[in-house]
């Protein structure tokens, strides 16, 4: 289970018109606890209105550094990025889960590689920390970042690449890709799509010599750089993908409704959501689990364990009440929001709605 | 769910997930099954071959018995983890089920789930003595290093890295137990008894590939996870097989494997 911890906020830095660059300390009995790996993220968790709100920020400094940075963008109507671009302050304590996440290779500081990065907007933070360890902890490899932006106003953390740029010249090259200045401006102008990566890679850019790939974007920016990095020659082990913010809904989602207590009759009508189609069937309550119904009548609805354990059968009660047996897997937090493991839930209500697409 | 729209969109066209976090439900759903039918057949599988160690004829089989034994209960390990980063209680699912159980030799359950764990069907079959073990170890060890293949070409990166750093110690597996069934086909009664062996074995290994067409995997195959149909890669299992059993003298004769489960 996730445990959280408070930090406090040592430093914030307005970095662009909407992004803040935000500095954590954890208390001195946390601290080994919060030692990371260049690329992971933290986990903050807030409420908003009572309403829990979990939201993850990439670390964009380099290991060695051991400073909890993360560069948090507002996000349009988002609650999380527009409250800590607005409000947060030296001193507010915020819980965050210690660092996790893949986004990295181990490094080896014997090895002189090549390394190329491919960041759209915010999707720079885990390279940043990415880019400053292996700059400062493999001396003999060499680094080419290419930055996607809408502008240059909206360019997070520019003062910094540039420095670093002439801290390690030679090893760190980075081209900027604008969406919006000089429409006509030729190849750092326009979107990171596959005709924008295949002008790049042609004249720019050595794929063929490169070691790994290390993409963070959106998701089609993200597509068209893999897609065209393997037509220059590299395969999936050398290409780290890290897809950020767009699987973050901006607002709180709503819990489920309450349920009407229970009547006295004892069958429920129960609708059950997988892959967009609902199925209504008869069910008794207390009887039958609700992956039992579904299973019988030949919904597909994933599962694993059966015992409460794995969490494979989650879904969400959209309407109406179940009682949990035994649950061993999901959190509190998630229980709050509606979840419940299917193969130990049975209906208590007369009607219920249970969504596996939520 | 327009974010999941995308995102199997994006998935689809060989996009990759990192984090649990960008996981969609269904996704999630998925991804988890996938893994617990790896981890509950490699804990069900170590668990079944833990029993034949002692079976083995000299000191060198018993070795080779419980390294796999060793690392099988590893590579589940590994990608319990990865069940573990999702939610899974990683230390109540090792003993949620009775792992050695076995259902009689003579069951007929074709490819279906039993009971309440997700090993594939195969390991619901007890293993009949030393020979029977090395059999299936090499027919399954092989349909195991063709599966994981498949796998290690899957949308969740960590799932994918985990597979491919398995991999190799599968593939071992099955060349441990083919140097040993290489000892076991020297006479004619030996030869024998390994054939009737992989008569048992062989249809039902075969169902571990699942039915050509299913919808699973069409599902799969969406969310990026799977891109090889189910029967393309029974077939390439097939023609491989055959192959060994053929130069081990152990083909089955005609008329004689039994079931058309395959």
């Amino acid at each position: 289970m996730a445990h959280f911890y408070p930090l406090s906020v040592t430093e914030v830095r307005h970095d662009t018109r909407d992004s803040v660059v935000v500095t954590f300390e954890p208390r001195p009995e946390d601290r080994e606890r919060f030692g990371y790996v260049q690329g992971q993220y933290l986990t903050f968790r807030r409420a908003f209105d009572g309403e829990e709100l979990r939201r993850s920020y990439s670390i964009c400094a380099g290991r060695a550094e051991n400073r909890l940075r993360v560069g948090i963008r507002k996000v349009e109507g988002g609650c999380f990025s527009g409250w800590a671009n607005e409000e947060l302050k030296v001193g507010d304590v915020l819980e965050a889960m210690p660092p996790t996440g893949n986004f990295h290779t181990p490094i080896e500081a014997d090895r002189a590689r090549r390394y190329l990065g491919f960041a759209g907007g915010s999707g720079i933070t885990p390279l940043l920390g990415i880019v400053r360890t292996v700059l400062a902890e493999e001396p003999r490899s060499s680094f080419t970042l290419v930055y996607g932006n809408r502008s240059i106003n909206t360019i997070m953390f520019r003062e910094e690449l540039e420095d670093l740029k002439n801290q390690h010249l030679g090893r760190l090259s980075i081209l900027h890709v604008l969406e919006s200045e000089d429409p006509d401006g030729g190849l750092f102008s326009g979107r990171l799509d596959r005709d924008k990566c295949r002008a790049l890679f042609g004249r720019w850019i050595d794929v063929a010599h490169a070691d790994l790939a290390f993409i963070c974007g959106p998701e089609p920016m993200m597509l068209a750089v893999a897609e065209t990095l393997k037509e220059h020659g590299l395969d999936d082990r050398q290409i780290k993908f890290e897809l950020f913010a767009s699987g973050q809904p901006g607002r709180a989602r709503r819990a489920a409704a309450a349920a009407k207590p229970a009547a006295t009759d004892q069958t429920c009508t129960a609708t059950i959501v997988l892959d967009g189609t609902a199925v209504t069937l008869t069910m008794p309550k207390g009887g039958q689990t609700v992956l039992e119904a579904a299973k019988a009548a030949n919904i597909d609805a994933p599962y694993a364990c059966t015992a409460g354990v794995c969490s494979t059968c989650r879904a969400m009660v959209v309407e109406g009440e179940v009682e949990m047996e035994a649950n061993y897997a999901l959190e509190d937090y998630e229980v709050r929001r509606g979840y419940v493991l299917t193969c130990q839930s049975r209906p208590v209500s007369d009607k219920v709605v249970i969504d596996y697409d939520r | 769910m327009s974010d999941d729209l995308d995102l199997t969109e994006y998935l689809s066209h060989g996009g990759k997930l990192s984090s649990p976090d960008n996981a969609p439900p269904r996704y999630r759903g998925e991804l988890m099954r996938l893994m617990a039918t790896f981890v509950d057949s490699e804990l069900a599988g170590a668990a079944g071959f833990a029993d034949v160690i002692n079976a083995g004829p000299g000191i060198k089989e018993r070795i080779a018995a419980s390294r796999i034994v060793f690392e099988k209960l590893v590579n589940a390990d590994r990608v319990l983890k990865i069940m573990g980063d999702f939610g899974a209680d990683t230390g109540r699912y090792v003993n949620h089920h009775p792992w050695a159980a076995r259902l009689p030799r003579d069951a007929d359950i074709g490819a279906s789930r039993h009971g309440g764990d997700m090993r594939l069907s195969v390991f619901h079959y007890p293993i009949d003595g030393w020979t029977d073990a090395v059999v299936m170890n090499v027919l399954m060890g092989r349909a195991t290093a063709i599966q994981l293949d498949e796998f290690a070409h899957g949308s969740y990166q960590p799932l994918a890295e985990a597979f491919r750093a398995i991999l190799p110690t599968e593939v071992r597996h099955a060349e441990l137990g083919l140097e040993g069934l290489r000892m076991l086909v020297l006479t004619a009664e030996d030869r024998a008894a390994a054939r009737a062996s992989a008569a048992y074995w062989r249809p039902r290994v075969a169902a571990s590939f699942g039915s050509a067409g299913s919808a699973r995997y069409d599902t799969l195959r969406r969310f990026g996870l799977r891109r090889t149909p189910n029967d393309v890669l029974a077939e390439r299992w097939r023609g491989e097989i055959a192959e060994l059993l053929d130069e081990l003298g152990i083909a089955p004769e005609t008329g004689t494997e039994e079931g058309s489960r395959a």
